[in-house]
């Protein structure tokens, strides 16, 4: 494992992600794409979830469906500029158990919002009215899933064992 | 005077507070001042997408319910970054990307009153598939480039300690 660690960390595209190829500015520009990713992704999310709860009752809840697109662009930003930064410190992410937290709570909520996404969004029978217990127990699911993906993120930077194999 | 000011912060009761609350205590903010914007695009970034044109069908007024919730969030980054200013002062003062997020938060904020104070009322009245009038769409996307700045200057700060 640490051998493809290092080769990793020695490649041109690992030493670019970390500035140590001249410009200084790749790693703060991918973190601020993450951050703005998570933003809208959580965003559009913590909206369907919560009018699934029953915030802003008179939205057409299949109408939520427009944002979608905003969602699926958010994660395509997060997994590029995941990636990125994952080939920037490999060591550092895959060493650490709470990276693997956060990658499973990020899986939950997608399954869970593609689940809505499909099954709840599209059936016009919910675009008004009180949802099924089932279906907002799932919303709240969701809800605490992302909250857990956002802290353990923000804990990746303090819970590491090990920066680098290099 | 600014040395005085960040002094003056780190010497508070607060910031002694937050400080000795062990390890945890930061990031721990860390991660609800995420959550608090993660609520305010997911209401107020939404309302704006929406005012710019997308997703016809939801009328505003119906949108709009969920702004109390990213009014929430925006608490609870207000308070979380007060701790954040006043526990380790002097990294935020001196520092260009947190001056340039509180600029925008400026602007974003004179947005706001200008936006409640003048067209907030004829948009809630507007049907689920109306277009808004220009100046809706430009205080829309004014408010939408602020936030996107914000976020974007405020995770930048680390990158530009003094």
């Amino acid at each position: 494992m640490e051998a493809l660690f290092i080769w990793i960390e020695t490649s041109p595209l690992s030493l670019w992600v970390r500035g140590e190829s001249g410009w200084h500015m790749a790693f703060p520009i991918i973190i601020v794409f993450h951050a703005l990713g998570m933003g809208f992704l959580v965003g559009v999310a913590l909206a369907i979830n919560g009018r699934v709860l029953g915030l802003a009752p008179q939205v057409p809840l299949g109408k939520l469906r427009q944002f979608l697109p905003v969602a699926m662009l958010a994660l395509v930003v997060n997994v590029i500029s995941g990636i990125l930064l994952l080939i920037g410190y490999p060591t550092k992410a895959l060493t650490n158990p709470v990276f693997y937290i956060k990658l499973l709570c990020i899986a939950l909520a997608l399954w869970n919002l593609r689940w809505f996404s499909y099954s709840v969004l599209t059936n016009p029978i919910y675009d008004h009215g009180v949802l099924p217990q089932k279906t907002r127990q799932l919303a709240t699911a969701s809800i605490v899933l992302w909250a857990s993906a956002i802290i353990a993120g923000r804990l990746l930077a303090y819970t590491y064992n090990q920066m680098m194999s290099i | 005077m600014l040395l005085t000011i960040s002094d003056w912060l780190q010497s508070t009761w607060l910031s002694h507070a937050f400080i000795s609350q062990g390890r945890w205590a930061w990031p721990m903010c860390e991660s609800l001042h995420f959550m608090g914007l993660c609520l305010l695009i997911g209401s107020v970034g939404m309302v704006d997408l929406r005012m710019l044109g997308m997703a016809k069908g939801i009328p505003v007024a119906a949108l709009h319910k969920l702004v109390p919730f990213g009014v929430g969030g925006y608490l609870v980054n207000v308070i979380t970054g007060s701790l954040f200013v006043v526990g380790d002062a002097d990294q935020y003062i001196f520092n260009d990307a947190f001056r340039i997020k509180m600029l925008f938060m400026l602007v974003a904020g004179i947005n706001v009153l200008f936006f409640y104070s003048s067209a907030f009322q004829k948009t809630k009245l507007l049907g689920p598939d109306d277009s808004m009038p220009l100046n809706v769409k430009i205080m829309a996307g004014v408010s939408l480039t602020c936030w996107i700045v914000i976020i974007s200057a405020g995770r930048l700060i680390t990158f530009y300690r003094p």
